[in-house]
Protein backbone atom coordinates (compact mmCIF):
# COMPACT_ATOMS: atom_id res chain seq x y z
CA UNK A 1 0.00 0.00 0.00
CA UNK A 2 1.42 3.70 -0.67
CA UNK A 3 0.13 6.23 1.97
CA UNK A 4 0.44 10.16 1.42
CA UNK A 5 1.15 11.98 4.42
CA UNK A 6 0.29 15.64 3.79
CA UNK A 7 1.62 18.44 6.50
CA UNK A 8 3.10 21.74 5.62
CA UNK A 9 5.27 20.52 9.20
CA UNK A 10 8.36 18.52 8.41
CA UNK A 11 8.27 17.77 12.11
CA UNK A 12 4.69 16.40 11.72
CA UNK A 13 5.32 14.41 8.77
CA UNK A 14 7.84 12.34 10.37
CA UNK A 15 5.60 12.19 13.68
CA UNK A 16 2.80 10.93 11.55
CA UNK A 17 5.35 8.61 9.63
CA UNK A 18 6.51 7.25 12.91
CA UNK A 19 3.19 6.38 14.38
CA UNK A 20 2.26 4.76 11.70
CA UNK A 21 5.28 2.46 12.50
CA UNK A 22 4.13 1.77 16.37
CA UNK A 23 0.54 1.19 15.09
CA UNK A 24 1.72 -1.84 12.90
CA UNK A 25 1.19 0.32 9.55
CA UNK A 26 5.25 0.53 8.78
CA UNK A 27 5.24 -1.56 5.36
CA UNK A 28 3.70 0.71 3.79
CA UNK A 29 5.28 3.05 1.26
CA UNK A 30 5.12 6.84 2.52
CA UNK A 31 5.10 10.00 0.11
CA UNK A 32 5.07 13.03 1.20
CA UNK A 33 3.43 16.43 0.45
CA UNK A 34 3.77 19.90 1.57
CA UNK A 35 0.55 21.35 1.38
CA UNK A 36 -2.94 20.87 0.16
CA UNK A 37 -1.75 21.50 -3.38
CA UNK A 38 0.87 19.60 -3.30
CA UNK A 39 -0.74 16.87 -2.08
CA UNK A 40 -3.28 17.32 -4.95
CA UNK A 41 -0.91 17.18 -7.11
CA UNK A 42 1.09 13.55 -5.82
CA UNK A 43 -2.55 12.06 -5.38
CA UNK A 44 -2.26 12.45 -9.54
CA UNK A 45 0.98 11.45 -9.34
CA UNK A 46 1.37 8.89 -6.89
CA UNK A 47 -1.94 7.59 -7.04
CA UNK A 48 -1.78 6.42 -3.37
CA UNK A 49 -4.10 4.51 -1.34
CA UNK A 50 -4.43 6.51 1.50
CA UNK A 51 -4.32 9.86 2.33
CA UNK A 52 -3.40 11.07 6.09
CA UNK A 53 -3.48 15.00 5.45
CA UNK A 54 -3.08 17.96 8.50
CA UNK A 55 -6.56 20.33 8.40
CA UNK A 56 -4.21 23.86 8.21
CA UNK A 57 -1.76 24.38 5.73
CA UNK A 58 -0.48 27.23 3.45
CA UNK A 59 -1.37 27.37 -0.54
CA UNK A 60 -4.63 25.03 0.04
CA UNK A 61 -5.80 23.52 3.55
CA UNK A 62 -7.04 20.04 3.69
CA UNK A 63 -10.45 19.92 3.52
CA UNK A 64 -10.27 22.62 0.26
CA UNK A 65 -7.64 19.31 -0.90
CA UNK A 66 -10.40 16.89 0.09
CA UNK A 67 -13.27 18.69 -2.18
CA UNK A 68 -10.95 19.24 -5.14
CA UNK A 69 -10.15 15.76 -5.34
CA UNK A 70 -13.74 14.64 -5.10
CA UNK A 71 -14.80 17.20 -7.23
CA UNK A 72 -11.91 15.58 -9.98
CA UNK A 73 -13.52 12.28 -9.24
CA UNK A 74 -10.98 11.04 -7.06
CA UNK A 75 -12.36 8.58 -4.55
CA UNK A 76 -8.91 7.82 -2.44
CA UNK A 77 -9.60 7.17 0.95
CA UNK A 78 -8.80 10.37 3.06
CA UNK A 79 -8.21 10.99 6.95
CA UNK A 80 -7.42 13.74 8.51
CA UNK A 81 -4.82 14.14 10.94
CA UNK A 82 -5.32 17.66 12.55
CA UNK A 83 -4.80 19.70 16.03
CA UNK A 84 -8.86 20.71 15.83
CA UNK A 85 -10.61 17.48 16.99
CA UNK A 86 -14.13 19.61 17.80
CA UNK A 87 -17.78 18.22 16.54
CA UNK A 88 -18.04 20.91 13.95
CA UNK A 89 -14.49 19.90 12.60
CA UNK A 90 -15.58 16.25 12.65
CA UNK A 91 -19.28 16.83 10.95
CA UNK A 92 -17.05 18.99 8.47
CA UNK A 93 -14.55 15.91 7.41
CA UNK A 94 -17.14 13.33 7.28
CA UNK A 95 -19.88 15.78 5.08
CA UNK A 96 -16.42 16.08 3.01
CA UNK A 97 -16.03 12.37 2.63
CA UNK A 98 -13.23 11.91 5.31
CA UNK A 99 -13.00 8.44 6.59
CA UNK A 100 -11.75 9.71 10.15
CA UNK A 101 -10.29 12.88 11.95
CA UNK A 102 -7.40 12.11 13.93
CA UNK A 103 -6.70 15.23 16.61
CA UNK A 104 -3.15 15.47 17.50
CA UNK A 105 -2.38 14.81 19.88
CA UNK A 106 -2.03 11.35 19.13
CA UNK A 107 -1.06 7.87 19.91
CA UNK A 108 -0.19 5.05 18.26
CA UNK A 109 -3.43 2.98 19.47
CA UNK A 110 -5.48 6.36 18.09
CA UNK A 111 -4.04 5.26 14.91
CA UNK A 112 -4.87 1.29 15.20
CA UNK A 113 -8.29 2.22 15.80
CA UNK A 114 -8.34 4.69 12.66
CA UNK A 115 -6.68 3.00 10.16
CA UNK A 116 -7.13 -0.95 11.15
CA UNK A 117 -10.76 -0.62 9.31
CA UNK A 118 -9.20 1.17 6.56
CA UNK A 119 -6.04 -0.50 5.84
CA UNK A 120 -7.19 -4.29 6.84
CA UNK B 1 -17.21 40.24 30.10
CA UNK B 2 -14.52 38.22 28.40
CA UNK B 3 -15.25 34.62 27.53
CA UNK B 4 -11.87 32.77 28.62
CA UNK B 5 -10.74 28.92 28.72
CA UNK B 6 -10.30 27.65 32.09
CA UNK B 7 -6.70 27.44 33.62
CA UNK B 8 -7.24 24.28 34.57
CA UNK B 9 -8.36 23.39 30.59
CA UNK B 10 -5.46 24.98 29.32
CA UNK B 11 -3.36 23.29 31.29
CA UNK B 12 -4.92 19.80 31.13
CA UNK B 13 -4.17 20.54 27.18
CA UNK B 14 -0.65 21.55 27.42
CA UNK B 15 0.10 18.50 30.09
CA UNK B 16 -1.73 15.93 27.18
CA UNK B 17 0.11 17.85 23.91
CA UNK B 18 3.58 17.71 26.20
CA UNK B 19 3.30 14.07 27.57
CA UNK B 20 2.09 12.52 23.69
CA UNK B 21 5.22 13.93 22.50
CA UNK B 22 7.38 14.29 25.10
CA UNK B 23 7.16 11.60 27.04
CA UNK B 24 6.21 11.33 30.79
CA UNK B 25 9.87 10.77 32.35
CA UNK B 26 10.29 14.23 32.79
CA UNK B 27 7.08 15.61 33.68
CA UNK B 28 6.37 18.98 33.12
CA UNK B 29 5.18 20.71 36.65
CA UNK B 30 3.09 23.61 36.90
CA UNK B 31 4.70 26.74 38.03
CA UNK B 32 2.20 28.87 39.79
CA UNK B 33 4.21 31.55 40.99
CA UNK B 34 5.35 32.97 37.76
CA UNK B 35 4.91 35.85 36.65
CA UNK B 36 5.80 39.49 34.39
CA UNK B 37 7.89 38.89 31.77
CA UNK B 38 8.83 35.26 30.30
CA UNK B 39 12.32 35.20 31.60
CA UNK B 40 14.88 32.80 29.50
CA UNK B 41 17.55 33.15 27.47
CA UNK B 42 17.38 32.32 23.89
CA UNK B 43 13.80 32.30 24.71
CA UNK B 44 11.80 30.85 21.05
CA UNK B 45 8.21 31.47 20.77
CA UNK B 46 4.99 31.22 18.80
CA UNK B 47 1.22 32.59 18.27
CA UNK B 48 -1.86 31.65 16.54
CA UNK B 49 -4.69 33.37 16.56
CA UNK B 50 -8.18 31.91 16.85
CA UNK B 51 -11.02 34.27 14.87
CA UNK B 52 -14.57 33.81 14.59
CA UNK B 53 -17.21 33.15 16.89
CA UNK B 54 -14.51 33.38 19.50
CA UNK B 55 -11.03 35.45 19.27
CA UNK B 56 -8.26 35.19 20.59
CA UNK B 57 -4.13 34.52 20.24
CA UNK B 58 -2.57 31.67 21.77
CA UNK B 59 1.13 31.21 22.20
CA UNK B 60 3.35 29.43 23.93
CA UNK B 61 7.30 30.91 25.05
CA UNK B 62 10.04 27.97 25.63
CA UNK B 63 13.83 28.60 26.69
CA UNK B 64 16.42 27.70 24.26
CA UNK B 65 17.11 24.32 25.77
CA UNK B 66 13.13 23.30 26.02
CA UNK B 67 13.08 24.38 22.30
CA UNK B 68 16.09 21.86 21.12
CA UNK B 69 15.05 18.99 23.52
CA UNK B 70 11.18 19.85 21.62
CA UNK B 71 12.69 19.66 18.12
CA UNK B 72 14.81 16.48 18.98
CA UNK B 73 12.38 14.56 20.80
CA UNK B 74 9.80 15.38 17.84
CA UNK B 75 12.47 14.68 15.12
CA UNK B 76 13.30 11.49 17.27
CA UNK B 77 17.30 12.95 16.82
CA UNK B 78 20.07 12.46 19.31
CA UNK B 79 21.04 14.94 21.84
CA UNK B 80 24.35 15.08 19.75
CA UNK B 81 22.68 15.91 16.34
CA UNK B 82 22.72 19.08 14.71
CA UNK B 83 19.80 20.74 14.80
CA UNK B 84 18.85 23.67 12.15
CA UNK B 85 16.80 26.49 13.04
CA UNK B 86 14.05 25.97 10.73
CA UNK B 87 13.65 22.48 12.21
CA UNK B 88 13.07 24.36 15.87
CA UNK B 89 10.64 26.89 14.16
CA UNK B 90 8.83 23.61 12.97
CA UNK B 91 8.72 22.29 16.02
CA UNK B 92 7.08 25.19 18.50
CA UNK B 93 5.10 26.25 15.11
CA UNK B 94 3.31 22.30 15.43
CA UNK B 95 3.13 22.94 19.81
CA UNK B 96 0.81 26.46 19.39
CA UNK B 97 -0.70 24.66 16.64
CA UNK B 98 -1.79 21.60 18.77
CA UNK B 99 -2.47 23.77 21.80
CA UNK B 100 -4.43 26.36 19.76
CA UNK B 101 -6.30 23.78 18.12
CA UNK B 102 -7.67 22.56 21.25
CA UNK B 103 -8.18 25.69 22.83
CA UNK B 104 -10.37 26.25 19.66
CA UNK B 105 -12.66 23.40 20.63
CA UNK B 106 -13.22 24.14 23.88
CA UNK B 107 -14.75 27.72 22.82
CA UNK B 108 -17.38 28.98 20.96
CA UNK B 109 -17.46 28.38 17.22
CA UNK B 110 -17.37 28.05 14.38
CA UNK B 111 -13.87 30.14 14.54
CA UNK B 112 -10.64 29.65 12.36
CA UNK B 113 -7.43 29.02 13.31
CA UNK B 114 -4.43 30.28 12.01
CA UNK B 115 -1.07 29.20 10.89
CA UNK B 116 1.57 29.91 13.56
CA UNK B 117 3.71 32.63 13.91
CA UNK B 118 7.13 31.40 15.21
CA UNK B 119 10.21 33.65 16.72
CA UNK B 120 13.58 33.45 18.14
CA UNK B 121 12.87 35.67 21.35
CA UNK B 122 9.51 35.83 23.49
CA UNK B 123 5.81 36.88 22.80
CA UNK B 124 5.04 40.54 22.70
CA UNK B 125 1.31 41.34 23.28
CA UNK B 126 -0.17 44.78 21.79
CA UNK B 127 -1.02 46.72 24.63
CA UNK B 128 -4.89 46.56 23.99
CA UNK B 129 -4.83 42.34 24.42
CA UNK B 130 -5.73 41.42 27.88
CA UNK B 131 -4.41 37.99 28.80
CA UNK B 132 -7.37 35.83 29.92
CA UNK B 133 -5.06 32.79 30.39
CA UNK B 134 -2.17 31.40 31.72
CA UNK B 135 -0.16 28.41 32.40
CA UNK B 136 3.11 28.64 33.52
CA UNK B 137 5.49 25.12 33.95
CA UNK B 138 9.06 24.13 34.19
CA UNK B 139 10.16 21.19 32.60
CA UNK B 140 13.58 20.23 33.55
CA UNK B 141 14.26 22.81 35.33
CA UNK B 142 13.52 25.59 32.21
CA UNK B 143 10.82 27.50 31.94
CA UNK B 144 8.08 26.93 29.45
CA UNK B 145 4.56 29.56 29.63
CA UNK B 146 1.26 29.33 27.52
CA UNK B 147 -0.59 32.23 27.43
CA UNK B 148 -4.32 33.26 26.18
CA UNK B 149 -4.59 36.70 25.25
CA UNK B 150 -8.13 38.29 24.10
CA UNK B 151 -8.21 40.06 20.75
CA UNK B 152 -9.36 43.43 21.28
CA UNK B 153 -12.47 44.16 18.77
CA UNK B 154 -13.29 47.56 17.22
Amino acid sequence: MKILVADDSKVMRQIVIRTLRQAGHGGHDIVEAENGRDCLEKVSSEQPDLVLSDWNMPEMNGIDCLGALRAQGSQVKFGFVTSEGSDEMRSRAAAAGALFLIAKPFTAETFTEALDGVLG
Amino acid sequence: MTLAPEVTDVQAIVEQVWSSFLGEEEPLLPRPAAGGQFAADEAWSAAVSISGGWDATVTVELSGPVALSLTRTMLGLDDADATEDGDVADAVGELVNMVGGNVKSLMPGPSVLSLPAVAAGRAAHPSGAAEIARFDGVWAGEPVRVAVHAIPQP
